[in-house]
């Protein structure tokens, strides 16, 4: 069934894509005050501005002003605030999955202007326009959906949707078909299976790497020898970028966090200038944590610099990096290289096999390669559509994946067998948000190739 | 001639569809007429003696909360009586019956008889009377003319009925019966899209001739369930076994061998068959590596020896029947008593009707059953029903009741065989039902039987039967809201529940460990008093799908929000720009109604929708 005049929660970023002055993260519908007084930790009044601090849970996201238009004297026609904060893209990311969290969801393009027309608050003249916008929106989101679905995200879940098939073809064959005699899974081998793809959704969710981008930013540890020009290669970064400077609670001072945006990717930036082995105990507590932090990171740029550089020196360097992650979770960081202060001499030549990047940060020669190159490394693609379609599918992952969870609930809890086929089938409705619909025609045929049904 | 008196509403054809049209027609108050071409076999079970089963009882279900004619008849015929799906929830769960072809036959015709309004008259129908573009009744073999502003067709397999054996092959409606050639040859000359389907039954055999010492016994269930809301156990005729045998090694050898001389397999039929009830050949050769098949032997009756091995139909020559039937364990000394044979027959494309079952070429005209391309007794009956009930309304000058998929099983079947059309005989099961947890037997009458009583439908034994349990449902209801249990009451206790705080009876009985039968015992109710029982089942029922159902409503209420959006008719869809070419003209074919309709139709996206309404909004304001 289609959401297209649905009266839910809605919530995009209205301010254009990028660092900005100012953000605005826009939410219509029923609830948008309840909702939105969540996150502001206080009442809003209708038509005022109100400076809040915007928090999710107990954490401090950002500050600003939250507006309340109530309906129908809004944009949409509906109840709507307006969360006006500073503009950096992972911070109002953060708050559009606070707001995900508490019921909304993401908007579709030209939602909001869809139901502003829906609302009477569009002219005739301009219907023509929005039906436009979305049928353009949505080639492009098509297309999108198509680039996205190539390679190993779609394979991935391609594999799960065809996971969940393969079991609703055991349960609703088990359902439709008593008296035949099935070979069809027991109870345990049920299970088995939805632990499986539980397992399986976690995996890929994980995995969704653009999706969890969106929402945290790529994180990135700068890490290097004293004197190799860490801190002016971050102020290289950052300096055209604005980026927001702020210290890591509970590191020592010598850890830096820079949120930054490279052509429209989220990074946080980490920098441990001068994270040594200290005798000081409190210090090798804080170096600890730093460590940990470090081992979180998606991409270690490791900042070496000519011209006491040797092909056999940055390998040694790499091999101990990895040895310092091998026993920590998740998977190992992808490892850079950036060969700093290229204006002082040439580089010599690396292996080719290790990655890496020739930067000067004084000058600025070789940011624009080093900042290809991380782009690449993250998997990321510089189109905003392509990344918000696969911020849906995550979103449709989730949502999929809590209804397998509750799938396997119901069949734990001895509910009956048709109670796990409405999450189950529930489940494969939302993956086919993503690869389109497993029809009830469908299904059936697959049962009746599977198994032999006749009497 | 034309016949002196004028009708409201004709039916053609006295099987499962043209029973339950004429009987809710004539409900309704209108002047019915059932025509058919032989009065004795009215409501004659043509496949197997058996109503019911997943899926289609339920359909039996809601036919019997409009006061239909199937549900009773086949307590007054069953002679085999099982719940299927017993341990598995009440949503899926089905009662399915064997009947006695006889004693089936007898209750339909008597239900029929006994009904005011209608009128029976035997002769075959051979043309349909037009005015312009609406039917405005028929003719028959003898140059009859009856006139009535509604014709409800239901000609079954009889439309052009083409029967194979081996390789030979003889015009037939069913085995012993001719076809209707005359009015296939009239309706492929209007405007409809014609398709061929095939199906196929079993040999029967001489129950003389099988010897039961060596076959697996199949009883019917012990406490014995009824198919009707109002069914009594008294009503039911003396009761039977089934038996259970298998095919083997050497029966598929014979098949396989003879494939060549199957109907089937040499290329002699054209029409299409049922992916879920294929022919033994299919069987073997589809699933090779199966080295038997399960064959349920039923009764045909209790006044007859013949029975229907089911799962052996079959287009292979007799002597190949005979060969591989004696190949079985108990069927070695086996007679066949009527050969097995396929049947091909012309279907109507259902994508040229509407909710209605009115075709949309001709005004008046509605189709019911097989004539669809639907397979099964009861789900022609849920068609014939619907079309009855719409004729009728339709003479009265009411709108039509179109169910929706969350209201009935009707609903989702019609709404699949006019949006989806089909490309086998269709059949229902309960998958195809989006919101199966509300779709249940149990509660078809809380589902229908309201609508029933206000269209006219429902007789006055079945309203107050139904509102004696509504009410004593809500009675138990507050009562199971009011009462609550003590942590280390005796209560507690007896259910088991280790409570920890003071707790509502309703909300212990949404626990999965606590039964219906468990509270009634605990709360010393007469486990045999069937009306209390029933009611506290149904209450049980209710509580532990609440949560699932208020999330269907939730889902539904979105529909209905689409349901209420109506497309202008005349909307040029062919000029919207941001659709596919495809979708175009599905649109411009189908002209849905509503925004939820147009939502049905294959191939639609949210965004396609999105602009639909937008243009539609312009058309409305414009």
């Amino acid at each position: 069934m289609t959401d297209a005049v649905d009266q839910d929660l809605i919530c995009a970023i209205a301010t254009p894509p990028g660092q900005g002055g100012i953000g605005i993260v826009r939410l219509s519908g029923p609830g948008a005050k309840r909702v939105a007084e969540k996150i502001c930790a206080r009442g809003l009044v209708s038509r005022k501005a109100v400076y809040c601090e915007f928090k999710n849970a107990a954490e401090r996201l950002d500050d600003g002003v939250a507006l309340w238009f109530p309906a129908p004297n809004s944009f949409t026609g509906e109840e709507v605030v307006e969360l006006q904060g500073h503009g950096g893209p992972v911070v109002q990311q953060q708050i559009l999955n606070a707001l995900c969290s508490l019921g909304a969801r993401l908007a579709k393009p030209g939602e909001f202007s869809e139901r502003a027309f829906h609302n009477g608050k569009l002219d005739l003249a301009q219907a023509e326009a929005v039906a436009d916008l979305i049928s353009s929106t949505s080639i492009a989101a098509a297309r999108a959906a198509v680039n996205t679905l190539r390679g190993d995200f779609s394979n991935k879940v391609n594999d799960l949707i065809e996971r969940i098939t393969t079991l609703r073809v055991q349960v609703e064959a088990a359902i439709d078909f008593p008296d035949e005699e099935l070979e069809i899974l027991e109870q345990a081998g049920v299970v088995e299976a939805l632990k499986a793809i539980v397992q399986a959704h976690k995996d890929i969710i994980e995995s969704a790497n653009q999706g969890r981008l969106l929402s945290s930013g790529l994180q990135v540890a700068l890490i290097g020898a004293p004197n190799v020009g860490k801190s002016s290669l971050l102020n290289a970064l950052a300096g055209e970028e604005a980026a927001i400077v702020t210290d890591i609670p509970g590191t020592t001072r010598d850890l830096l966090k820079v949120d930054l945006l490279i052509n429209n990717l989220p990074i946080r930036l980490v920098d441990t200038a001068g994270l040594r082995d200290s005798e000081d105990t409190i210090e090798q507590q804080g170096v600890a944590r730093a460590r940990a932090q470090i081992a979180q990171a998606d991409i270690v740029l490791l900042v070496v610099a000519v011209p006491e550089l040797t092909d056999s020196g940055v390998k040694e360097q790499i091999q101990e990096l990895r040895e310092q992650f091998s026993g920590a979770q998740g998977p190992p960081p992808e490892i850079l290289v950036v060969v700093n202060k290229t204006d002082l001499a040439a580089p010599p030549d690396l292996d080719q096999r290790v990655n890496h990047a020739a930067v000067s940060a004084r000058t600025g020669e070789g940011l624009t390669e080093l900042k290809s190159k991380l782009q690449k490394l993250a998997g990321y693609t510089d189109d905003a559509t392509e990344f918000s379609a696969r911020a849906r599918h995550v979103d449709a992952l989730k949502a999929a994946a809590a209804q397998v969870d509750a799938s396997l609930l119901a069949l734990q809890g001895g509910l009956g067998v048709e109670l796990v086929a409405e999450e189950l089938s529930l489940a494969q409705r939302y993956l086919g948000r993503i690869t389109g619909d497993v029809s009830a025609d469908d299904l059936l045929g697959r049962i009746f190739s599977e198994f032999c049904i006749g009497k | 001639m034309r016949y002196p008196e004028q009708f409201d509403v004709i039916v053609i054809g006295g099987g499962h569809a043209g029973t339950e049209a004429a009987a809710a027609a004539a409900r309704m108050g209108v002047r019915t007429l059932l025509l058919t071409q032989n009065i004795e076999t009215i409501g004659q079970m043509s496949c197997n003696p058996a109503i019911g089963g997943i899926g289609k009882s339920h359909l039996v279900a809601e036919i019997d909360a409009l006061d239909g004619v199937m549900g009773r008849a086949t307590d007054q015929a069953g002679i085999h009586f099982r719940v299927l799906n017993s341990s598995k929830g009440p949503a899926v769960r089905a009662v399915r019956a064997q009947a006695d072809r006889a004693l089936y036959r007898n209750a339909v015709r008597k239900i029929l008889e006994n009904q005011p309004c209608l009128r029976i008259f035997q002769q075959s129908v051979v043309d349909l009377l037009v005015e312009g573009d609406r039917v405005v009744g028929c003719k028959t073999q003898m140059d009859l003319d009856f006139y009535a502003p509604c014709v409800v067709l239901t000609t079954g397999t009889f439309l052009d009925g083409k029967i194979h054996i081996g390789h030979e092959q003889h015009p037939g409606g069913r085995a012993g019966d001719a076809p209707s050639n005359l009015l296939a040859q009239r309706l492929r000359a209007l405007p409809f899209r014609v398709g061929r389907l095939k199906t196929g039954t079993p040999p029967r055999i001489d129950g003389r001739t099988v010897d039961f010492t060596k076959l697996e016994q199949q009883p019917g269930d012990d406490p014995r369930p009824v198919m009707s809301s109002m069914g009594q156990r008294s009503e039911h005729p003396a009761q039977t076994q089934c038996h259970i045998t298998y095919t083997n090694d050497r029966t598929h050898k014979i098949i396989r061998d003879n494939l060549h001389r199957s109907a089937m397999f040499s290329g002699a039929i054209e029409g299409v068959g049922p992916r879920y009830c294929p022919s033994i050949e299919d069987k073997v050769v589809r699933f090779a590596d199966k080295t038997q098949h399960q064959i349920f032997i039923e009764p045909e009756g209790l006044t007859t020896t013949e029975l229907y091995p089911n799962g052996v139909s079959t287009s292979l020559p007799f002597d190949v029947q005979l060969a591989f039937l004696r190949t079985m364990r108990g069927f070695e000394q086996a007679h066949i008593s009527r050969p097995g044979y396929a049947i091909e027959y012309d279907y109507f494309d259902p994508r040229d009707l509407t909710y209605s079952l009115q075709t949309k070429a001709l005004e008046g005209l509605f189709f019911a059953g097989q004539i669809n391309g639907t397979t099964g007794y009861e789900e022609a009956g849920a068609q014939g029903l619907l079309a009855g009930i719409n004729a009728a309304r339709k003479v009265k000058g009411q709108s039509f009741w179109e169910p929706r998929r969350d209201e009935a099983y009707i609903g989702v079947l019609v709404d699949d065989l006019i949006n989806l059309g089909t490309t086998e005989p269709y059949r229902m099961f309960t998958s195809r039902a989006e919101f199966r947890l509300r779709l249940r037997q149990d509660n078809a009458d809380q589902r229908l039987t309201p609508l029933g009583i206000d269209m006219g439908l429902v007789g006055t034994q079945r309203r107050q039967h139904f509102q004696v349990k509504m009410r004593q449902l809500q009675v138990l209801s507050e009562d199971f809201a009011r009462q609550s249990i003590l942590p280390g009451s005796d209560l507690d206790a007896v259910l088991a529940l280790n409570l920890r705080k003071e707790t509502r009876l309703l909300d212990a009985l949404r626990r999965p460990e606590v039964s219906a039968d468990g509270v009634a015992q605990a709360l010393a109710v007469d486990t045999n008093d069937e009306v209390a029982m029933g009611v506290l089942r149904q209450l049980e029922i209710e509580t532990k799908y609440a949560g699932y159902i208020r999330r269907q409503d939730d889902e539904i209420a979105k529909i209905r929000r689409h349901e209420g959006m109506q497309i202008p008719p005349e909307l040029d869809y062919l000029g919207i720009d941001g659709l596919s070419n495809e979708l175009r003209q599905k649109l411009d074919q189908q002209r849905p109604a509503s925004l939820a309709r147009a939502a049905r139709i294959q191939g639609m996206t949210p965004a396609a929708l999105s602009i639909i309404l937008i243009h539609a909004k312009k058309v409305v304001s414009a």
